[in-house]
C-alpha cells in the first residue's frame, strides 16, 4: 500500500479512480469517507449542497466494507465509494424532506430502488443533498432549506432542482450524486456547475422509490466528475424493476466498456432550429469549439433542423405542469403557505390548463418522435446544442420569491433547451466545455436515439479525453488542498 | 388576453380544483397561459391525429438504438 494521500487530494480523484484505489486496496474506504465528510465540514457552509449528513452511518459502513476487502470480498464496482443524493429517494426509515417544508419529518417505509442498487454495488451513502422544493425549479432557490450556491461563485445559481448534486460534486465533496431530471433537473446542474450528468432514455430507470413530479417525464441519473463516472453509475442503476412497471426491459450495455475513445465516422447533428434561438455569444462560441474538438477525433458534423420543435416546446410547457399541480392538489388546497411562492405559483397556473391540452400534449409525443427519428437520426447518430443558452445567472437575478423582475421569464428560458428533450424521451448527457466571462462554467449536451445512452457518453468520454475542463477545480476547492 | 386567462383561472382552479390563487406568483404564472395558449393556436391544422393506435414506448423502442 502506497502512503496515504492527504483527505484534501483524495478527494479530487474521480468516481472510477477512488473505487479503482480502494479496490486494488490503494486506499481505504474509511479515509475516502472521511475526507467526504471533512470537505463538506470545511466547504458547505457557504455552498449549502446538503440538507442532511449521516456521518456515523457513513463511517460505519466504511469499516464494514473495508472488513469485506481485507476478507478479499468485494460487494461491486463501487465497493467502499462515498455518494450523496438528493433528498427525495426514499430510504426506509430516514427523514426524506424532498426540499420542502410540507415533507420535513416524511420518512419512508421503503428504499428507493437506485439507492438499493448504488449500495448493493458497494457505496456509501453520506447524505441528502439540497434540491429545489419537490423538484420544481431551475436555478436552486430554497428558502425552506436555504438557497444552494454555485461553488465556482456563490453568488450564481447551481441549476436545479438537483441543486445540491451539482454543487457537492463539483465541490469535490463525493464522487457522485444522484438527480432527477424531469425538464433538466441533472443537466441544469450539471452545466452550471460544471460537472458531467445523465439523463436515460424515459424509462431507462426505476422510478421506484423516487418522489415524483410528472409521472411522464420524470428520470432517475447520476451526476458525477467524468462521463466515465456517469457510465459506471448508470450501468447500476439502468435496468428493468418490477417494482417500477413502466421501467424497460431493454437490456442494459457495459456503458464503461465502450468508452474507446474512438468517434470516428460518428455524425453528429447540429439543429440550425431553435436550440440556438436567442443563445449568448460566450456559450455559442464555446459550443462550436466542443464541436471542433469532437470533429479532430473523426466525427462529421452536419446541420439540420429537428421538426416539430414550436410544438414540442409548446408540449412540454404544459405536462409536468398539470401532472405536478395533479399530485399536489390537496396540499394546495390544505397548505398553500407552506410553499415557497415560486413553487405553488408555477402549480396553480396548472388548475387552469384545460384537459384537452393535456391529452393533445402526451398523445403527440409518440407521432413527433416518429418524426424526429425520421428527419434527425436518419441523418446523423446524435444531435448536439448548449445546454442552456444563457449564461449562468445570478441567485438574486432569478429570484422570483423576492420578485425580481422578469424571473418568472428567466425560470422558462433557463431550461428551454432541456425540457424539449424530456419530452422526445431521448437519452441526454450534459458536459462540460468552457467558462464564461463571469467564470461561470458552460456545457453543451448530447441527444442519442432511444436507448442509445452508451453512444452519447462514448462521445462525452472522447470529448474528455482532449480536454480539461471536466478535471478545473473551483477556489474553494484548491483552498482546502 | 392575458388579464382574462388571469380571471378564467381563478375560475377553473376554484371549480374543479377547489385550489385559490396562493400568491402574485400564481398570478403571474397564470398569466404566462396566454403565450402557452397561443402556442397550442399556432399548431391548430399543423398535426394531425392518427386514426390507429399509437404509444410513446412503442415509438422509443421503434427508434432504439441498434448498434450499442
Amino acid at each position: 500500500m502506497t502512503a496515504p494521500a492527504p483527505g484534501a487530494q483524495l478527494t479530487r480523484l474521480s468516481l472510477v479512480e477512488a473505487a479503482d484505489a480502494v479496490r486494488k486496496g490503494e486506499v481505504t474506504s474509511l479515509a475516502l469517507t472521511k475526507a467526504a465528510l471533512d470537505a463538506f465540514s470545511a466547504g458547505d457552509k457557504a455552498v449549502n449542497s446538503a440538507i442532511a449528513l449521516h456521518a456515523e452511518d457513513a463511517l460505519e459502513a466504511a469499516h464494514g466494507l473495508d472488513k469485506l476487502r481485507t476478507a478479499g470480498r468485494s460487494l461491486g464496482p463501487l465497493h467502499g465509494v462515498p455518494l450523496a443524493h438528493k433528498d427525495m429517494y426514499y430510504r426506509a426509515g430516514k427523514r426524506c424532506t424532498c426540499g420542502s417544508k410540507i415533507r420535513k419529518e416524511f420518512r419512508p417505509s421503503y428504499t428507493a430502488t437506485a439507492i438499493e442498487r448504488l449500495e448493493g454495488a458497494g457505496s456509501i451513502t453520506v447524505g441528502a443533498l439540497n434540491m429545489a422544493e419537490f423538484a420544481q425549479n431551475p436555478t436552486g432557490h430554497n428558502a425552506h432549506f436555504g438557497d444552494c450556491h454555485n461553488p465556482w461563485h456563490l453568488d450564481y445559481c447551481t441549476g436545479g432542482s438537483s441543486s445540491g448534486s451539482g454543487a457537492s460534486v463539483a465541490a469535490r465533496f463525493v464522487y457522485g450524486a444522484l438527480g432527477s431530471d424531469t425538464g433538466g433537473s441533472i443537466r441544469l446542474p450539471a452545466t452550471m456547475c460544471g460537472v458531467t450528468g445523465i439523463k436515460g432514455t424515459q424509462t431507462r430507470v426505476s422510478r421506484y422509490g423516487a418522489m415524483p413530479l410528472s409521472f411522464s417525464a420524470d428520470n432517475v441519473g447520476p451526476l458525477a466528475r467524468t462521463a466515465r463516472d456517469c457510465a459506471r453509475l448508470l450501468r447500476i442503476i439502468a435496468g428493468h424493476d418490477a417494482r417500477d412497471p413502466t421501467s424497460s426491459s431493454e437490456p442494459v450495455p457495459d456503458y464503461e466498456a465502450g468508452l474507446d475513445g474512438d468517434i470516428r465516422g460518428l455524425v453528429i447533428g447540429i439543429p440550425t432550429n431553435f436550440f440556438f434561438d436567442g443563445a449568448d455569444p460566450e456559450v455559442v462560441a464555446a459550443f462550436e469549439a466542443a464541436m471542433k474538438v469532437l470533429e479532430a477525433r473523426g466525427a462529421r458534423t452536419v446541420r439540420l433542423a429537428v421538426p416539430h420543435m414550436d410544438a414540442v416546446n409548446t408540449y412540454v410547457a404544459i405536462v409536468s405542469r398539470v401532472e405536478g399541480a395533479t399530485i399536489h392538489a390537496q396540499w394546495m388546497r390544505d397548505r398553500s403557505q407552506d410553499y415557497n411562492a415560486h413553487l405553488s405559483g408555477r402549480m396553480y397556473s396548472g388548475y387552469a390548463i384545460p384537459a384537452v391540452h393535456y391529452l393533445e400534449a402526451l398523445s403527440r409525443r409518440g407521432p413527433i418522435l416518429r418524426t424526429v427519428g425520421r428527419e434527425v437520426f436518419a441523418k446523423c447518430d446524435v444531435f448536439a446544442a448548449p445546454t442552456i443558452r444563457m449564461k449562468v445567472p445570478t441567485l438574486a437575478a432569478t429570484d422570483i420569491d423576492a420578485g425580481a423582475p422578469g424571473s418568472v421569464e428567466a425560470f422558462a428560458a433557463i431550461s428551454a433547451n432541456t425540457r424539449a428533450i424530456n419530452y422526445l424521451g431521448l437519452p441526454s448527457v450534459s458536459v462540460p466545455c468552457g467558462f464564461d466571462s463571469n467564470g461561470l462554467p458552460i456545457g453543451f449536451q448530447v441527444q442519442g436515439r432511444p436507448f442509445g445512452e452508451g453512444r452519447v457518453l462514448r462521445i462525452a468520454d472522447a470529448y474528455q479525453r482532449d480536454t480539461a475542463w471536466h478535471t478545473q477545480v473551483p477556489q474553494l476547492v484548491s483552498a482546502r488542498s | 388576453m392575458s388579464q382574462e386567462i388571469d380571471r378564467q383561472a381563478v375560475v377553473q382552479a376554484r371549480l374543479w380544483s377547489g385550489v385559490e390563487p396562493p400568491n402574485r406568483a400564481g398570478e403571474e404564472f397564470a398569466r404566462g397561459l396566454a403565450e402557452i395558449a397561443k402556442g397550442f393556436e399556432a399548431q391548430r391544422g399543423q398535426l394531425a391525429f392518427e386514426d390507429e393506435p399509437s404509444s410513446f414506448e412503442a415509438a422509443l423502442d421503434e427508434l432504439k438504438e441498434t448498434a450499442r
